[in-house]
């Protein structure tokens, strides 16, 4: 099995479909003679032909259009935002169309579409590069939202991603493309959509988190555990639908619940998560529900990024503060 | 001859491409004319002349991608630079033709690769060497300080974008530099990260191609398991399928997603939707989770002192509510109560109350709560807190502490009349102190009359009622005024303008207790007198050892209206006032 990053996962997982079904394609900016600029199609285009690794002009609107009118065929689109912060043009037809269409057609017509997005700051990048604005897509009725934190789940989730028959945006967590590897077997299996991933049990605290930042929550629960204090973490992984049964048994079962998110704090994923928290498990509270969040404020430029993005001490902080509270 | 070298047009792009030229080789151009169109990744970006002079030679040609750093446009010699300090010899003028191909220094393809400054924040245009942190022939791991640069805003640490080895340093300490020109060479060898050789071994091509992205994604070789198991876990509670019925075909027998979807379709292994819930209906008493409670009804139960497991739960879904808890708490009381009672009762049944704080049987007392609700702070006291506040804000305070001899004065004598007549005294010695001051509109007014506010403590608060032209009266009279004002006070009919036109106060707390204070001058007053406790105390004496009466004093002056030698001098003829006899 090779050891792979993550966006090498995500290369393998479209290869692997492409292979396997004609009516997947590629599409994007940059995403053919380049490769993509992070090179999450590289080789795709030489393997697979033009025909279905398809260069396009800089124009997300007409990317997202294209991409529900293939899927509106029967083609599975695998369109490519080149950053996040570029998805706005298309959000018209994102929300008023590719989320609707089901709908709008009392089932009569699917989008087995994938869009996908690297998100998230931590890489230097310049403006528009580096915001986490899932929260935005999470709230639309019709979208899957979906966001892996490791090269496993990046390769078992896309694959599930293509395989749906509905559109899901697909949210890389840029900043950890590259930053541990996996070994993954080629070997085509999906993982489930729809679910959280409980990845450490404990009985002290529920961390809860999704992306890049499940790595410094993990680092955090190491170090809480050294401390003493026992933490149950979990992958959110598909953050829209939300699965929070896996977090209300979770949080039943330790009483207290941190998230952390890179997105700013309003309005937020956390936001929702902590509300349904509220909503339905209060009466397993010991303490009030902790948020480690960016802050409510634009992404600033690199030379401030590291002052905005949630450190290991601020979860270690806020875990301090929930696990005393008395 | 001038070169005029392309600058970094923003983001830290390495190229741009020549849409149109603006000017023509041989016409004269002036500072921050526009001289050519370029396209970068990003935007078209009109290019200005750094300098005034004429063109002798522009570089490259419509759709030519010029590199940063490369030669754009060449000047003749008379041109008068207005803007930098840029020579040729910053960047080497081996650009013959300034296409992509022929920038060798700009990029990282050959053995050696130079590291230019980069825009160290905010558009400067360039920075100065404060001190090298690395040697040449150093090697440097990826982000390690190399250089510290000051711009015109801060000085900043230079991190080294590659991991390397150092071969040249470009400039010494005091050196200006300018951005994007170079900095640093690397020598061969040097793995970068931003942009990896091209190729190393063709299995590893994959992973050191970090893409064409503006920015640094943090590469690992560390191996990380996946924890299979959680999603395993995570598809069988999504179908619904008890791990506990199925039969592992993975290796060691581990379930596999696959043995899951199997268990799910003959629906062998059907979880019981109960099963969820069962984790948390536990009946370990000592775990606070076995009960279920908000957060504010076990913040009520441990304020109690309640246990949970002690409470009914009438709540919604089984849940302890507020009322539970509440009861719990009457409930325990009244039945110690009359467990009390009930013991009292056989002894003397007559004298037995259900009052648990008579029983004698060794009963524990029980709980009181009592709540406190806050009271709004009204009136006269509500009066003090806003104007100690705006004292607080404006005036700048000083306070003087001295002791003044009183044993000169007569059995009787009544001293608050002396504490007028010494601030009267003083304010005619030192004006300054006797005065009223207006920081907004620097305005300072000094008194020809004493209006003395004297302090007075009442239960509702602070009162400062005014013996108004006190330097008119004698004695004998300033004091039935004091008392004229205080019998207002006690009668509530004082009226405001007998509250008002202090120009300055005296704090008698002395009257109470206290030795030293420091007062707080009342706007637009520049000073209160306090007078402390006086006290008998030993001193050495041209008579030898003599009992002294001592009276303590504390001036406090707003320091914005008055010096420190007129509070000193004021002081002083306080002192001389009250230490005579009469």
């Amino acid at each position: 099995m090779p050891a792979i990053t993550l966006i090498e996962a995500v290369n393998m997982a479209m290869a692997h479909e492409m292979g396997v079904d004609n009516s997947v394609v590629a599409l994007g900016e940059d995403v053919g003679t380049n490769g993509g600029v992070f090179r999450a199609t590289d080789g795709l285009q030489k393997k697979f032909g033009k025909d279905r690794v398809i260069d396009t002009p800089l124009a997300e609107s007409m990317i997202a259009g294209v991409s529900v009118g293939m899927a509106a065929q029967g083609i599975k689109p695998i369109a490519e935002i080149q950053f996040m912060g570029f998805i706005f043009p298309a959000v018209d037809q994102i929300i008023c169309h590719m989320a609707r269409m089901r709908h709008r057609t009392r089932g009569r017509i699917t989008l087995p579409l994938v869009l996908r997005a690297p998100f998230g700051g931590g890489i230097h990048a310049p403006e528009h590069h580096s915001e986490s604005t899932e929260a935005i897509f999470a709230h639309i009725p019709g979208l899957k939202v979906v966001i892996p934190s490791n090269p496993s789940r990046a390769y078992g989730l896309m694959l599930a991603a293509i395989r749906d028959p509905d559109p899901v945006i697909f949210l890389e967590p840029k900043r950890v493309y590259r930053i541990v590897k996996h070994e993954v077997e080629d070997n085509g299996e999906d993982y489930p959509l729809g679910c959280c991933f409980v990845d450490r049990e404990g009985t002290d605290i529920t961390l809860i988190s999704w992306g890049a930042m499940l790595h410094e929550t993990n680092m955090a629960a190491d170090k809480l555990a050294a401390e003493g204090i026992s933490c149950e973490v979990i992958d959110v992984a598909t953050v829209s639908p939300l699965d929070i049964e896996t977090i209300l048994e979770s949080v039943a079962k330790t009483g207290r619940a941190v998230i952390v998110q890179e997105a700013p704090k309003a309005g937020s994923l956390g936001s929702e998560i902590a509300a349904e928290i509220a909503e339905k498990g209060i009466f397993n509270l010991l303490a009030p529900i902790g948020r480690v969040s960016g802050y409510d404020t634009i992404m600033p430029y690199y030379r401030l990024e590291k002052q905005y993005m949630p450190t290991v001490d601020r979860i270690l902080e806020e875990v301090r503060k929930t696990v005393e509270y008395s | 001859m001038k070169t005029f070298n392309l600058p970094d047009l923003g983001e830290g792009l390495p190229d741009a491409e020549i849409v149109r030229w603006l000017v023509k080789e041989g016409d004269t151009v002036a500072v921050d004319q526009p001289m050519v169109e370029m396209e970068t990744a990003k935007a078209v970006v009109e290019v200005p002349s750094p300098y005034a002079g004429t063109i002798t030679k522009l570089n490259g040609q419509a759709g030519d991608v010029i590199q940063v750093g490369a030669s754009l446009v060449e000047f003749d010699g008379d041109s008068s630079s207005s803007a930098s300090q840029q020579e040729a010899q910053a960047t080497p003028p081996a650009t013959e033709n300034a296409t992509t191909s022929a920038a060798p220094a700009s990029t990282s393809q050959g053995a050696s690769e130079v590291f230019k400054l980069p825009d160290l924040g905010e558009g400067l245009p360039d920075a100065e060497v404060v001190r090298w942190l690395v040697s040449e022939g150093d090697s440097v791991t990826v982000d390690q300080p190399m250089v510290e640069m000051e711009t015109a805003k801060a000085v900043v640490e230079v991190p080294s974008p590659v991991a390397g080895t150092i071969s040249k340093l470009h400039g010494q300490a005091g050196d200006v530099i300018q951005v994007g020109a170079p900095l640093v060479t690397f020598g061969g060898g040097s793995a970068s990260t931003t942009q990896a050789a091209p190729s190393e071994a063709p299995a590893e091509e994959a992973s050191s191609d970090a893409g064409t992205v503006v920015g640094a994604v943090e590469v690992g070789n560390t191996i990380v398991a996946e924890s299979a198991n959680s999603v395993v876990k995570a598809l069988a509670r999504k179908l619904k399928v008890d791990l506990t019925q199925v039969k592992g075909t993975g290796t060691d027998g581990a379930i596999t997603q696959a043995d899951v979807k199997a268990a799910a379709k003959s629906g062998n292994a059907v979880a019981s939707s109960a099963s969820a819930a069962a984790v948390v209906a536990g009946t370990d008493t000592a775990n606070p989770l076995s009960y279920k409670a908000s957060p504010a009804v076990r913040a009520l139960a441990r304020r109690l002192g309640v246990d949970l497991g002690q409470c009914q739960a009438s709540g919604r879904k089984g849940s302890i509510t507020r009322s539970d808890v509440e009861n719990a708490a009457q409930g325990r009381s009244t039945a110690s109560a009359n467990v009390a009672s009930s013991q009292a009762r056989p002894s003397n049944s007559s004298s037995s109350t259900s009052s648990p704080s008579t029983s004698s049987g060794g009963n524990r007392l029980p709980s009181v709560s009592i709540t406190r609700e806050p009271q709004t702070v009204r009136g006269v006291r509500r009066a003090m807190a806003q104007g100690m506040a705006h004292s607080h804000a404006t005036v700048v305070p000083t306070t003087l502490v001295e002791d003044v001899n009183i044993s000169a004065w007569p059995k009787g004598t009544d001293s608050l009349a002396r504490y007028i007549r010494a601030l009267c005294y003083a304010s005619r010695i030192e004006p300054a102190l006797n005065a009223w001051f207006d920081g907004e509109n620097m305005e300072r007014l000094l008194h020809p009359n004493v209006n003395v506010g004297i302090a007075v403590d009442t239960a509702d608060g602070l009162y400062v009622p005014v013996v108004h032209n006190a330097d008119q009266m004698s004695m004998t009279e300033s004091r039935a005024q004091v008392q004229v004002l205080r019998d207002k006070i006690a009668n509530k009919g004082i009226k405001p303008a007998d509250l008002a036109d202090a120009t300055i106060t005296l704090s008698n707390f002395g009257s109470i207790a206290g030795r030293y204070g420091t007062p707080v001058v009342s706007p637009p007053q520049v000073a209160i007198l306090g007078t402390g406790r006086f006290r008998n105390e030993l001193q050495l004496t041209d008579k030898g050892i003599v009992n002294q009466k001592m009276l303590p004093l504390s001036l406090t002056f707003d320091h914005r209206a008055c010096t420190g030698g007129e509070a000193a001098r004021f002081l002083a003829a306080i002192m001389e006032d009250l230490s005579k006899a009469q």
